[in-house]
């Protein structure tokens, strides 16, 4: 298969050979599941073997009523959430790249933590907390049910699980960005906020784009949150559309498989859009002249700054861990948060069990490691391969590396199934613990390419010219050129994807080899069966050992790595 | 290249469980977990034959036999829906397979090809802090007392309330039933999801009632000290029986009945009732109300079933849903 399509790129010498690699493992990871998804969408007999009837289901079901009002809403709460989240993370990451805000580094730490809380685990604490008779009422009297049930609500439950990929993007970019075009203009005249405007802004759009884009793109996709909030105020959206065909007997794949076919269509338009954007002209700001980052001292205006960290803080963190906590060490939920309900019982239930959640824990650690390496590695050469190699066909590349990005997991994850588990593959991955691995870096590359390819869209061509001329060849100016320079992007990204992949649900539930359990299989258990104290009280203990890792990774790397600017 | 040292890596480390697969028996089952881990744990314990489980929800596990139709891994497979496997046979996916251990499960709950590991029953799960009167039929709901109070799982997402919608048809007729909907959603009902999702909010006390909840899951919390009480109605109710079936593409039949056979021993039985689901044997001891004792309603699931997109339609249009 990817044989086959690296055939039609022409012929390339030298680095050739790693971008051809790279491109195949493109097409395998990414290229390959999606291809048997539209083979699904086309023909609904797919899975058993029959090509009858093809694309009889696009009409009926493009035709649908129902559908227009799904691709409204899920179109609606997209732009939404970009929206909320350009508002909110722009200032944040601005202020952390370009300002000295008491706390620095920390709030880097802090602001990963909600990529560790899945979706569905916010979406449920806020609930738990504002519903009627919840945290928040038990506690203080309030509830705010009428705003969480809402479009609003979810917008704002969405904005709080996603807005540190803006954060991330906006902050490094505007440090890569550095303060010399800044500095610049403000020995031109200008003042300091028209240099942010006219200056660090524009030049950091690479960044800022992409990460919107992936907002977007998360939005779309994101199950947890819709599901459980919007089914309460009758707010559906596409994605729910589609997991309702998974629910329960009769299934329907092809059914969901052209849906998501819509969904990407809508990442596409999105796509080409974030394209136009950043291809329009050049944001080549890195020279590799070594600049002093400088930090503005904020003087007198150092408490709002902190207070606004704070409160994103709070919010996106504090407030979800609590009422996960608040769940976890209470005896009954009915019974609340009382002296007498305290109990360490679904710490004890989870102690008793702890061959099972050890393994879970330990599972999810490694596999998010895992990925987190073979991302990074893939993402860089993919980001180069977009931006740098002269291949025709490069943007249907860059294209397909978003693209697991904008597909329910549970699509995604049929179609790693459908092309794996094929007896004439050598090697049987499937159901084995690889095909998670697989599953995991084919959901997850996006935010390493984007990041990636971001970072190269600034980087200055000459620099890579330089080393060559110095006699450096591929893989010399790549490990000692581009990858330092890249590296704080990347890093980050890596990071992200560690989080996100020791916790994802739902591709892990459909391609776990049976036997195998990961942190949120487990958790979901337990909830499904009715024990979401057991359930809690694993989050609690999956999400503060995943923190504790990436502070050890990041104070372990810091040393390593001059990279955090 | 250097993308192939972790990859190969994984799959050296990740090899290991799935090589040692090819003398394993897999079975996929849905809900409850700890029901299925245990079982697995008893047959390997009396048995020596080691057993990988997948457990998920009924859909998933569907999905993923449906994906895997290519190439078949399961050997055993328990879902939480009848027709379930009354299509998996349909299609001539089933072994024929009838063990000598379902001689005291009742006709109805067995067939040739599949057999029941146990039933629920769906019934009212009222939440007894808040400040609402205890229900005793499911019409009580409509009543003004239970104004936004109440909620109920979607059948087009629970096997079980679909079941119950349909049941309420049989015994109600038609109009009946949608006048009741109706004026549920009038009364402010809300159909959050599947069965968890509906229960969840009753549980904390946001809401009251549910209606038509899985009564096992229930049962359970109700022994782990929540405050509530699962209330079976007078008028009758449904039940879903979970059927235990054996793949025709398994390779390792024997071992399959064995499991099967375990699973209606009466050990197997009684780790079924430690679970507050119905054994389907009807000389092991429940730990809750059992068939005979409930009122149960009559089910023409053929019927419905082929009506299944009108009912779930109109159920739509009725809750506004």
């Amino acid at each position: 298969m990817a044989a086959h399509a690296t055939r039609r790129l022409p012929r390339v010498t030298g680095a050739g050979v790693v971008m051809l690699l790279t491109a195949a493992a493109l097409l395998l990871l990414v290229g390959l599941p999606l291809f048997y998804v539209l083979l699904q969408a086309i023909f609904p007999g797919w899975t058993r073997g029959e090509l009858s009837s093809a694309f009889s289901l696009f009409l009926p079901l493009l035709f649908d009523p129902a559908l227009l009002g799904l691709l409204g809403n899920t179109l609606r709460l997209g732009i939404a959430v970009v929206a909320v989240c350009a508002l909110l993370a722009i200032p944040l990451g601005a202020l952390r790249a370009l300002t000295r805000v008491p706390g620095g580094a920390a709030w880097d730490l802090i602001f990963l933590i909600p990529f560790m809380i899945p979706p569905y685990i916010a979406a449920l604490s806020w609930m738990l907390t504002l519903q009627p008779s919840g945290y928040a009422e038990q506690l203080s009297g309030i509830s705010a049910s009428g705003f969480l049930f809402s479009f609003s609500g979810i917008v704002f439950v969405m904005v709080l699980n996603v807005f540190p990929v803006v954060y991330f993007a906006v902050s490094r970019t505007m440090i890569s960005v550095g303060g010399r075009y800044a500095a610049a203009a403000r020995v031109s005249g200008a003042g300091g906020w028209r240099a942010f405007w006219r200056i660090t802004l524009p030049l950091s759009t690479p960044g800022i784009a992409a990460s919107l884009l992936l907002v977007f793109a998360l939005t779309i996709e994101e199950f947890g949150t819709p599901a459980t909030l919007g089914a309460q105020s009758g707010y559906k959206v596409l994605v729910t559309g589609i997991h309702e065909r998974f629910a329960d007997w009769p299934i329907d794949i092809p059914g969901a498989a052209v849906l998501s076919l819509l969904l990407i269509m809508l990442a596409m338009a999105a796509f080409y859009l974030q394209h136009w954007l950043v291809t329009r002209r050049s944001f080549v700001s890195q020279t590799g002249k070594p600049a002093a980052a400088e930090h503005i001292e904020l003087g007198s205006w150092r408490w709002p700054v902190l207070g606004f960290f704070s409160l994103a803080g709070l919010a996106a963190v504090a407030l979800p861990i609590l009422a996960v906590l608040a769940t976890a060490s209470t005896g009954t939920l009915s019974g609340g948060i009382a002296w007498g309900n305290l109990s360490l019982r679904h710490f004890e239930a989870l102690f008793a069990n702890r061959d099972g959640a050890l393994q879970a824990l330990s599972t999810s650690l490694g596999l998010a490691i895992g990925t987190a390496l073979l991302t990074g590695l893939l993402g860089a050469l993919v980001g180069y391969l977009v931006v740098r190699a002269q291949l025709r066909g490069k943007g249907l590349l860059d294209l397909l590396s978003l693209l697991p990005n904008t597909m329910p997991g549970i699509v995604v994850a049929v179609g790693l199934i459908l092309a794996w588990n094929q007896s004439w593959w050598p090697i049987q991955v499937y159901n084995t613990g690889a095909m998670l691995l697989l599953a995991y870096t084919c959901l997850l590359l996006p935010y390493p390419v984007r990041y990636a390819s971001a970072s190269f869209r600034q980087m200055g061509e000459n620099l890579e010219a330089a080393a060559r001329v110095c006699g450096a060849g591929f893989f010399t100016a790549f490990r000692r050129i581009l990858l330092p320079a890249l590296a704080p992007s990347l890093f980050v990204s890596m990071l992200l994807v560690f989080a996100i992949a020791s916790r994802e649900l739902v591709a892990s539930l459909m391609v776990a080899p049976a036997g195998m359990r990961t942190v949120s299989t487990f958790v979901f258990g337990q909830f499904e069966q009715g024990s979401p104290g057991v359930g809690m009280a694993m989050s609690a203990v999956a999400i503060f050992t995943t923190t504790a890792l990436l502070v050890a990774l990041t104070v372990f790397s810091r040393k390593r790595l001059p990279i955090t600017g | 290249m250097h993308a192939l040292k972790p990859l190969s890596l994984g799959i050296c480390l990740f090899a290991l469980p799935g090589l040692a697969a090819a003398n394993t028996l897999t079975v996929y089952s849905s809900g409850p977990g700890a029901l299925i881990e245990n079982l697995a744990a008893d047959f390997t314990a009396e048995t020596g034959i080691e057993v990988n489980v997948f457990q998920s929800t009924t859909g998933q596990v569907m999905a993923r036999l449906e994906s895997e139709q290519v190439n078949p891994l399961a050997d055993v497979v328990v879902s939480a829906s009848w027709d379930s496997a009354k299509s998996l046979h349909e299609d001539g996916l089933l072994r024929e397979y009838l063990s000598p251990n379902a001689e005291m499960v009742p006709n109805f709950l067995k067939t040739n090809h599949y057999v029941a590991q146990g039933v629920s029953a769906l019934a009212l799960v009222w939440n007894r802090d808040n400040d609402v009167p205890q229900p005793a039929d499911w019409s009580d709901l409509t009543d003004s007392a239970y104004r936004n109070q109440v909620t109920m799982p979607d059948p087009a997402q629970s096997g079980s309330a679909f079941e119950l919608v349909s049941g309420l048809l049989t015994a109600m007729g038609e109009e009946a039933t949608w006048t009741l909907m109706e004026d549920l959603a009038d009364n402010g009902m809300i159909v959050p999801g599947p069965n968890a999702r509906a229960l969840n909010p009753v549980l904390q006390g946001a809401k009251s009632v549910v209606f038509g909840a899985v009564d096992y899951i229930a049962l359970g919390q109700q022994a782990k000290g929540e405050a509530i009480e699962v209330i079976f109605p007078d008028s009758g109710t449904v039940i879903a029986p979970r059927p235990m079936m054996i793949l025709s593409s398994t390779t390792m039949p024997d071992e399959s009945e064995q499991f099967i056979d375990f699973v209606l021993s009466e050990q197997g039985q009684a780790r079924v009732a430690e679970r507050y689901l119905m054994p389907s044997r009807t000389d092991i001891e429940a730990l809750r109300p059992t068939i005979e004792e409930l009122n149960l309603i009559e089910v023409d699931s053929e019927a419905m079933n082929a009506q299944r997109e009108a009912i779930l339609e109109r159920f739509r249009k009725a809750t506004d849903s």
